[in-house]
């Protein structure tokens, strides 16, 4: 802008000036290293979708419907796996919680506590299903460890944090009345955490239930074990249906789920 | 010149907003509308620039029927009548010379605008109008910074930086305080005056209305009940239009601090 | 509920009115039930069931140990596409967000049927789960980094634009309604009066995405959509437990340091 008809504008600070730079130069340099790093070739892409298309996408909108019966136990198998997993990990998340909660332990073990539990949560579930099927088998029980685990983290995180947040003033009031730790945690704390932890368990069972349908394709049990077999075999009818029971099971929860939780909180 | 011909407005739930109103607004003036809340005050006020579009009569604003205008008719409509609100509405993250310079967006391109690339005319009129309103030294800070009477100060300069014919006010001090209220109402008048912009206010305050306007409409119900020189109001006409007596709630009271 | 039995519960009143208790019974039980049954039918299909595949585990862990540090220069680059289809898929996904959102949001898109086909759209996409549709990609475009690529940027598509749609439902609608007054057309009106208000929150959402595309592309080569995934997929079918080992903690590494910075971008910026 002109400088001859405004006042000069307030000078930024010598901090914000570097700050700004540097991050303009980071994100320049991050792009610059993707694009001359990746390597995707455009021609042998191209070539195979124009071979392909007609070949798969008709194909995936006209269901196998033969398949509908291995299709439903499978994806039965899918949401047990999902439920068994989700479940487990709501119950170990709740004492997990209670030690990664600032106001129950302390500063220190509360800050390392939510820590260790994010990063599990960076863990994808796929790679604890490798590591969970060498040890089990390639099976469903390995896919429901997988969820386990990978959900005790991010549940036991957004627990703590709930547990962080509730109306101290009540606690007080218990102790000043006589209340041993026990009568609190029972009268003072749980009753007020209750709905929240439901809740977020719900949640955590609609992500599952997306991630477990996608466990057999590393053999981990539930509808993926389909995925991989009608790719390989390149049965995109059969895909087509795999693929409408996923969005018709995944829409129905997240509809119940939501109106659960609307209801809890 | 505004001219109200019968016009009527029923919303799309059948409340009726305004109910055949005729009413002529002439080139200068200063006229304050008064009325209880749900009146049809600011459904008068809205059908000038359309932002409630009435379903029967005709509207017209320098002889035109603006009832018909759609588009780009509507936005050249749109250029000539600034508007200040109730809330301010300016872009509380935005900067206070950039809230001021939207006033210019009808008259600026797509392009240049979304570009930032304002005329050097519009950019030093933008200042002069926050000179105008004795806000210029706040001109790079966020509008959220500042306190109500200074955000609608802003608003202010962007309706002037607009170079509007015609500026409406939707009740522009009923979130203020009474000293900040009566200098707010200052400048607009002292605007009507100056630059010959004819200005329409919504008020409900009653003292307001009688220490600023030249001319009051009273409405109630949707109906002009009353419409006259400020010589000829008294206090039983406010009491008609209201339609009960007056309290204290219906006055802002300030005035001497002035 | 009979009358006899409302008369009874007011003479003695209970903590809990006696029908959530019979409600919260009956749920318990069913989830309960549903939890034997899953866990069974699961467990079954292990050798030898729940409490042997336990005990394995100490043993099988043990094999993945000490992990093989040296190939560590040859992961690298893998984990290096890994990160970069992220970002690709990212930014192409931020760009196409906007239009979507903006379609997705009703104070802005009053055309109705407009909307409501954009919501259904966007609500169906989010439902596919990312390695389904790198699946089909790499069925239509071969083995590579381009069907991951496209598989994130659809998947990312659907979280992105129902985050970014439901913060422009929330904006304040007031300085809109003052650009449209002053006559200001569509296209400024979003600009100047919804495009400030929403920043830093598109900008949070985009890393936010951008950790989910992380951890998500790490998985794509398992199906063969490039990237690291593929690595460790060749690895464990080896049997070269020590290197697959390496592959998971550079993994884990990356993904950490990654969530940690993008964690503390969004902090600063909201």
């Amino acid at each position: 802008m002109d400088k001859n008809i405004l006042p000069p504008k307030p000078k930024k600070s010598l901090y914000k000036k570097i700050k700004y730079t540097l991050i303009t130069l980071a994100v320049i340099g991050i792009y610059v290293w993707t694009f001359l790093g990746i390597d995707i070739n455009w021609g042998r892409a191209i070539e195979r979708v124009i071979n392909n298309f007609g070949n798969i996408i008709p194909k995936l909108f006209s269901p196998d419907w033969a398949a509908s019966g291995e299709v439903a136990s499978m994806m039965m198998e899918t949401i047990f796996i999902a439920f068994a997993g989700t479940l487990m990990a709501s119950i170990l998340a709740v004492p997990l919680g209670f030690i990664a909660a600032k106001n129950v332990t302390n500063r220190f073990v509360g800050t390392l506590g939510k820590w260790v539990l994010s990063a599990n949560r960076s863990f994808p579930e796929l790679i604890l299903a490798i590591l969970f099927i060498v040890a089990v088998g390639p099976n469903a029980f390995a896919g429901v460890l997988a969820i386990a685990i990978h959900s005790t983290g991010m549940l036991g995180k957004l627990y703590a944090e709930v547990i962080e947040s509730i109306d101290m003033d009540i606690i007080e009031a218990m102790e000043s009345s006589g209340a041993n730790k026990i009568q609190i945690l029972f009268f003072g704390v749980i009753p007020q955490v209750i709905p929240e932890f439901l809740s977020y368990a719900i949640y955590r069972f609609e992500i599952d239930i997306r991630a477990s349908s996608v466990l057999g394709i590393v053999g981990a049990g539930g509808i993926g074990t389909m995925i991989i077999f009608a790719s390989m075999n390149r049965n995109w009818n059969e895909m087509g249906l795999i693929l409408l029971a996923i969005i018709i099971v995944v829409t129905i929860i997240d509809m119940i789920s939501s109106r659960i939780r609307r209801k809890l909180v | 010149m505004i001219e109200f011909k019968n016009v009527g407005l029923v919303y799309p739930n059948g409340t009726e907003g305004l109910k055949n109103v005729n009413v002529k607004i002439n080139d200068g003036e200063f006229v304050v509308i008064v009325g209880l809340s749900g009146a049809g005050k600011s459904t008068f006020i809205r059908s000038i620039n359309r932002l409630v579009t009435p379903t029967s009569g005709e509207l017209l604003v320098d002889g035109e029927n603006i009832l018909e205008h759609k588009g780009k008719n509507l936005r050249i409509l749109r250029t000539k009548i600034g508007m200040i609100f109730q809330n301010y509405n300016l872009v509380r993250r935005s900067n206070v010379l950039k809230n001021v310079l939207a006033g210019r967006l009808g008259h600026v391109g797509t392009f240049r605008s979304i570009l930032n690339l304002y005329p050097k005319e519009d950019v030093a009129l933008a200042y002069e109008n926050l000179k105008r309103v004795n806000i210029a030294d706040k001109l790079y800070n966020r509008a959220d910074e500042l306190s109500g009477g200074q955000q609608q100060r802003v608003s202010i300069a962007r309706v002037l930086t607009q170079q509007p014919k015609y500026i409406l006010a939707d009740e522009p001090v009923a979130s203020l305080d009474p000293p900040t209220s009566h200098q707010v109402m200052t400048y607009l008048r002292k605007i009507n005056k100056t630059d010959k912009i004819t200005t329409i206010v919504n008020l409900h305050f009653i003292d307001m209305a009688m220490e600023y306007a030249d001319r009051i409409i009273g409405m109630r119900a949707g109906e002009v009940v009353f419409d006259g020189p400020v010589s000829e109001v008294t206090d039983e006409t406010f009491e008609e239009i209201y339609g009960r007596t007056i309290r204290e709630d219906d006055l802002r009271g300030g005035a001497s601090d002035q | 509920m009979s009358k006899e039995m409302i008369s009874k519960k007011s003479k003695s009143p209970n903590l809990y009115p006696r029908k959530t208790k019979v409600q919260v019974t009956i749920i318990f039980a069913l989830v309960l039930a549903m939890y034997v049954y899953s866990i069974n039918f699961t467990a079954g299909q292990t050798n030898g069931g729940f409490a042997n595949s336990l005990s394995n585990m100490g043993e099988v862990i043990k094999k993945f140990f000490p992990p093989n540090w040296s190939i560590l220069p040859a992961i690298w680059e893998p984990m290096a596409t890994t990160i970069q289809m992220a970002v690709i898929a990212t930014t192409v996904a931020a760009l196409l967000t906007i239009p979507l959102a903006l379609l997705s949001a009703h104070n802005i898109t009053t055309i109705k049927p407009l909307y409501y086909i954009t919501r259904i759209s966007l609500n169906i996409l989010r439902t596919i789960p990312d390695l389904v549709l790198a699946v089909i990609f790499v069925g239509l475009f071969g083995v590579g980094v381009f069907p991951g690529i496209l598989a994130l940027i659809i998947f990312s598509l659907g979280i992105l634009a129902k985050l970014f749609g439901e913060t422009v439902e929330a904006v304040d609608m007031d300085p809109l309604e003052a650009m449209r007054a002053s006559g200001a057309n569509i296209f400024q009106v979003i600009y100047y009066g919804l495009v400030p208000q929403v920043l830093p929150q598109f900008t949070s959402f985009v890393l936010y995405v951008f950790e989910i595309n992380i951890r998500a592309s790490v998985v794509l080569g398992l199906v063969g959509a490039g990237g690291i995934g593929l690595t460790l997929d060749r690895e464990l079918n080896f049997y070269n437990y020590p290197n697959a080992m390496m592959v998971i903690i550079l993994i884990f590494v990356v993904v950490i340091i990654i969530e940690f910075i993008s964690t503390k971008i969004r902090e600063a910026l909201i």
